[in-house]
């Protein structure tokens, strides 16, 4: 069986021991390893300075060496130690995806909810350096011949020029 | 009579109250604290299989500890 500064295993009478390094086997990766195999050994888990020691004793009637079942729980716990990678190192997108999912479920923002947002360098959403928002009448004042009236009155139509003296080269003899 | 010895860093105190009631009909306990190392001792009652139950028990609270660890009871250390 593997000796190295991470993982050993003793054999025993009873089964097998194997240490871990909890430095690299977080505790929770050799529990997780282990509660893969209850139904098949008996299993206690203790410390030693650094190191998780496990002992492994098959169950009366299984059919598994403890060579087998230690080299089965190796395999495990770096399985779950590297699970445990991976899920921290992709925790930032998996939240980022899961905020972007609840957000878009939640429809389209308020009001108030736009009013509350930052922009940062932006300003405030409904600052209006332009004066767009300032109505006609603020702006231009009420009353007589504003140009809004000018551009809704229809213009009057030019009379047709009409001569009203007789041709009089046209007349016959 | 065997002696079962549960690292309170490592396993939760809750889930060995919860295994020895599970095993209470088939076994006599005691239990007691030393350094940080919840000892329980359990006879079998007639009939029974103490090994067999032994690591049953220490199968039971490994299993529970997985399952509901509460961050309250498990000291780091």
């Amino acid at each position: 069986m593997s000796e190295d500064h991470q993982v050993s295993a003793d054999q025993t009478p009873e089964g097998v021991v194997l240490s871990f390094d909890e430095s690299i086997y977080p505790k929770d990766a050799v529990f997780g390893a282990a509660y893969t195999l209850l139904d098949r050994c008996f299993v206690h888990i203790d410390r030693e300075g650094t190191k998780l020691q496990v002992k492994l004793r098959a169950k009366p009637g299984a059919a598994l060496s403890t060579e087998l079942l230690a080299g089965e729980f190796e395999a495990e716990a770096l399985a779950q130690t590297w699970r445990r990678d991976i899920v921290r190192e992709s925790q930032a997108l998996i939240e980022s995806v899961t905020t972007r999912a609840l957000a878009g479920a939640a429809g389209p923002p308020g009001l108030d909810d736009l009013l509350d947002e930052d922009l940062g360098d932006l300003g405030d959403a409904f600052d209006d350096p332009l004066g767009i928002a300032v109505s006609w009448e603020d702006k231009y004042g009420k009353g007589e011949g504003t140009a809004a009236d000018a551009a809704t009155k229809p213009e009057p139509k030019p009379e047709p020029a009409v001569s009203e003296e007789p041709d009089e080269g046209k007349e016959g003899p | 009579m065997t002696e079962l010895l549960f690292r309170v860093s490592l396993y939760s105190p809750a889930a060995i109250d919860r295994a020895l009631e599970a095993f209470a009909p088939f076994a006599d306990f005691e239990r007691q604290m030393r350094d940080g190392v919840e000892v329980v001792r359990l006879t079998a009652k007639p009939g029974e299989d103490e090994p067999l139950i032994a690591g049953e028990l220490a199968n039971y609270v490994l299993g529970a500890t997985v399952d509901g660890t509460d961050p309250k009871t498990v000291k780091e250390t």
